[in-house]
């Protein structure tokens, strides 16, 4: 044995052993600030980072993410954080965390100083929004702009006085055109069968049969041959005559459709005129008093906003899971002669990050103390066969209460996100029902429960927010006196009631995202509303329908008696062509009839001249 | 071609130094199991300590290892079917499901194929290697030696000359 050589192997191993322990943690600290703030785009900062090999315990005392978008907030931040990781994974590139302790998370915090952060060169962050992330994004802009919506809605701004001319002045009458086309059309068509009607070859051919027919003499048939063969020549005119039947048929046929569709067309002008109608009424932005939306422009703006603050937190956390977690998919490799691997057990069939357990405590922006767990956080729920499940709850001095639980689960084939939140026993005391002008009131008493039901399956959403404001006392003398009917409708409505229940149902599961918002005052208001407003807006209608009907009934009647006049002239011109046609068809048939006789009559003299010779001759 | 020289003087040189046939062939042949065996393997830390620890011919197991790499890596596919047919096969089942969940074995990475059929193949190998190695070194000394000093390439290899030479190109090439 080499004594040197054994000395120089220990050494390499005490080396490889002890440099893991040499490294400062202020040298990972600041590390992990670097990769972790180049990956946000915004500084990542850590304070009292520890590592310790030995325990294979990690600590730090804060950490704050801020907002790439306001380098002033937060994203979120957190308090004490301690956790414990398994060894051996580590060495197969697994992190693997039983118990993970965090204490004041809080999110939305802001920043003592700019967490601007400058991405060191030859750096090239993901900038992109993630595809799923996208998704989410796409919803929450769609909610605000139902939200703008919303908040837009003014049933005050209809009024008796709306100026109906400047109103159509600025907008095109189609109808009128619609219907000039369609008068063209018409004439056109009218002109067509005016000239087939005319210049057909139909009356000329029965001339020419009638002409036949009078050329056959009765009076010069004289003996059977010719009486048959005067017969065969009717025959021949009778063919023709029924040829020309069917002819005239034929255009008896086409006439008659294309004549009713012409008067078919005409239907389609009442639908143009209330095309034109409802398009005057667009403009003149007249609502449709309901009770959908009466909830809607009452409480769809906090109800709306406060289930796009959850999307939008989902919408961060897909973000920031895929820029931070990453994938267990491989890169390929060219798999040349490196063999193959015999997977025996799922003992390291692990994923790359495996938090199984979250202590979290932390703080609400509504200064709610919130504590819970949060389990099996992961980058690949496949390999560990279970969703991410959160549960927390908290109070508020005592007398509210928030719970938040919801699971990510992407174990299936579509993902599925849940989200419940019930914060209920809130105090309304001072605080208006609803940032509707509709009512602006401040609350004397009264307690609200806020309940969130949210699912996201795959891109199909399905939201539903509750909210109860109980025992409730609006403070009218504050507010003074109504300012509008409206406003005097609804005062008088709510205050015979001191509960209030409001539910905003937002779903895309068939088709575009809908947005429906119902509260149990709706019917209250809407009697009081449609006794006056409904009244204004029907006015309105009746006002603009009257003025397009009589800008548009002008040509209407235009196109009407053309129809009328044009068709009658027609049909009187194909009557007479009938008649005519008609009348030498029966010259043919009585022609035909006669013959038939005169053949008969000399079939019947040459029998008895026939019986009288031979009479005659037996002497008989 | 000047390391191929360079390999060869030492060669030469080991054969005819004062180490022992088994330091030789001991060299040899960790040298093989080394160069047949995947570089990156945990087995091959310890082959690397062995060869620094125990008194075999450092020389020889380097030049082993050159020799048996370019082997290996014709023959790595006959390894892996190999090695498919020792981790497939139903007899050993427990005894891989056994190495594999303990987790210093399964860092020697022996549940891939190409891994432990070149093992076996250079674990094997080294049951005829071995003496081989031992009867050439004792056959070359005792009849060869001799007649090969007296070759000129000999002379040249061996001579200070060759070492002067190898100086200089390193020098030119600036090393």
């Amino acid at each position: 044995m080499r004594v040197k050589g054994l000395i120089f192997v220990l050494v390499v191993a005490a080396l490889f052993i002890g440099i893991p322990f040499l490294i400062t943690d202020e040298y990972i600290e600041e590390k992990i600030e670097t990769r972790l703030s180049i990956a946000n785009t915004a500084l990542v900062e850590i304070e009292d980072f520890k590592f310790s090999l030995t325990d294979l315990h990690v600590s730090w005392s804060r950490l704050q993410v801020t907002d790439p978008d306001n380098t002033m907030m937060n994203l979120f931040e957190t308090g004490e954080v301690e956790l414990d990781f398994a060894f051996w994974p580590v060495l197969w590139e697994q992190v693997i965390i039983n118990d993970l302790r965090m204490t004041d998370f809080a999110l939305e915090t802001e920043r003592e100083t700019d967490g601007y952060f400058e991405i060191p060169e030859g750096y090239d962050p993901e900038t992109g929004v993630p595809e799923d992330a996208g998704f989410f994004y796409s919803i929450t802009a769609e909610v605000t702009s139902t939200i703008a919506e919303n908040a837009r809605m003014e049933f005050t701004d209809v009024k008796d006085d709306i100026n109906v001319d400047s109103l159509l002045a600025t907008i095109n009458l189609q109808s009128i055109d619609q219907m000039d086309g369609l008068k063209n059309d018409l004439e056109s068509n009218y002109s067509k069968w005016d000239s087939t009607i005319t210049n057909n070859s139909i009356e000329k051919n029965a001339r020419d049969i009638e002409a036949l027919v009078t050329s056959i003499k009765l009076d010069e048939i004289k003996d059977v041959p010719t009486a048959v063969k005067a017969i065969e020549t009717i025959q021949k005119v009778v063919k023709e005559a029924d040829s020309l039947k069917n002819e005239i048929n034929t255009l008896q046929t086409d006439f008659r459709t294309d004549i009713q569709n012409s008067r078919n067309s005409i239907g389609q002008i009442d639908n143009w005129i209330s095309a034109d109608v409802d398009r005057v009424k667009n403009v003149a932005k007249l609502p449709e008093i309901n009770a959908q939306s009466i909830g809607t422009a009452l409480f769809g703006q906090n109800l709306l906003a406060d289930l796009n603050t959850y999307l939008e937190y989902l919408a961060t956390g897909r973000e920031y899971g895929q820029k931070f977690i990453g994938s267990d998919e491989k890169a390929d490799k060219p798999e040349r002669y490196e063999g193959r691997n015999y997977e025996f057990t799922d003992k390291y069939d692990l994923p790359k990050l495996w938090i199984k357990n979250i202590e979290l405590s932390g703080v609400t922006k509504n200064n709610i103390e919130l504590a819970g767990q949060v389990l099996n956080v992961t980058n690949n729920q496949n390999k560990t066969g279970e969703p991410i499940t959160f549960e927390l709850s908290g109070a508020e001095e005592g007398v509210a209460t928030l719970t938040v639980d919801g699971a990510l689960n992407y174990l299936g084939e579509e993902k599925t996100e849940s989200l419940s939140i019930n914060y209920s026993g809130f105090s309304l005391v001072n605080s208006k029902i609803s940032p509707s002008e509709l009512l602006p009131y401040d609350l004397r008493s009264g307690k609200g429960d806020i309940n969130v039901d949210l699912t996201i399956k795959d891109r199909r959403i399905e939201s539903r927010v509750d909210y109860v404001a109980d025992n409730i006392a609006f403070d009218f003398e504050s507010a003074g006196a109504p300012k509008g009917t409206v406003e005097r409708l609804i005062r008088d409505a709510i205050s015979g009631t001191n509960r209030i229940t409001a539910t905003a149902l937002i779903d895309n599961t068939d088709g575009p995202l809908k947005a429906r918002v119902r509260s149990n005052v709706d019917d209250l208001f809407l009697n009081a509303l449609k006794r006056t407003v409904q009244a204004e807006v029907d006015n309105a209608k009746r006002r603009i329908e009257n003025e397009v009907q009589s800008r548009v009934n002008a040509k209407k009647a235009e196109v009407t008696q053309l129809v009328e006049e044009q068709e009658a002239i027609l049909r009187d011109k194909y009557a007479e062509l009938e008649t005519k046609v008609n009348e030498q068809l029966a010259i043919v048939e009585k022609k035909k009839k006669e013959l038939e006789d005169k053949k008969k009559e000399l079939e019947e003299e040459l029998k008895n001249k026939a019986l009288d010779a031979v009479k005659k001759k037996i002497g008989f | 071609m000047l390391i191929i020289l360079k390999y060869i003087a030492k060669l030469l040189k080991a054969l005819s130094s004062e180490a022992s046939p088994p330091q030789l062939a001991g060299g040899f042949v960790l040298g093989m199991i080394i160069g047949l065996t995947p570089f990156f393997s945990f087995h091959n830390l310890i082959i690397a300590a062995l060869i620094i620890v125990l008194k075999v011919n450092i020389g020889m197991a380097i030049l082993a290892f050159l020799i048996f790499s370019g082997i290996a890596y014709l023959a790595d596919p006959a390894f892996h079917n190999f090695g498919t047919w020792l981790l497939e096969n139903d007899n050993y089942q427990s005894l891989w499901i056994s190495l594999y969940d303990n987790e210093w074995w399964a860092m020697t990475r022996f549940y891939n194929t190409v891994v432990i059929g070149s093992f076996f193949v250079a674990l094997f190998l080294t049951i005829p290697v071995f003496p081989s190695v031992i009867l050439f070194v004792k056959q070359y000394r005792k009849h060869i030696h001799e007649r090969v000093q007296k070759l000129k390439i000999v002379k040249v290899l061996k001579g200070s000359k060759l070492y002067s030479i190898y100086k200089g190109v390193n020098r030119v090439r600036g090393k």
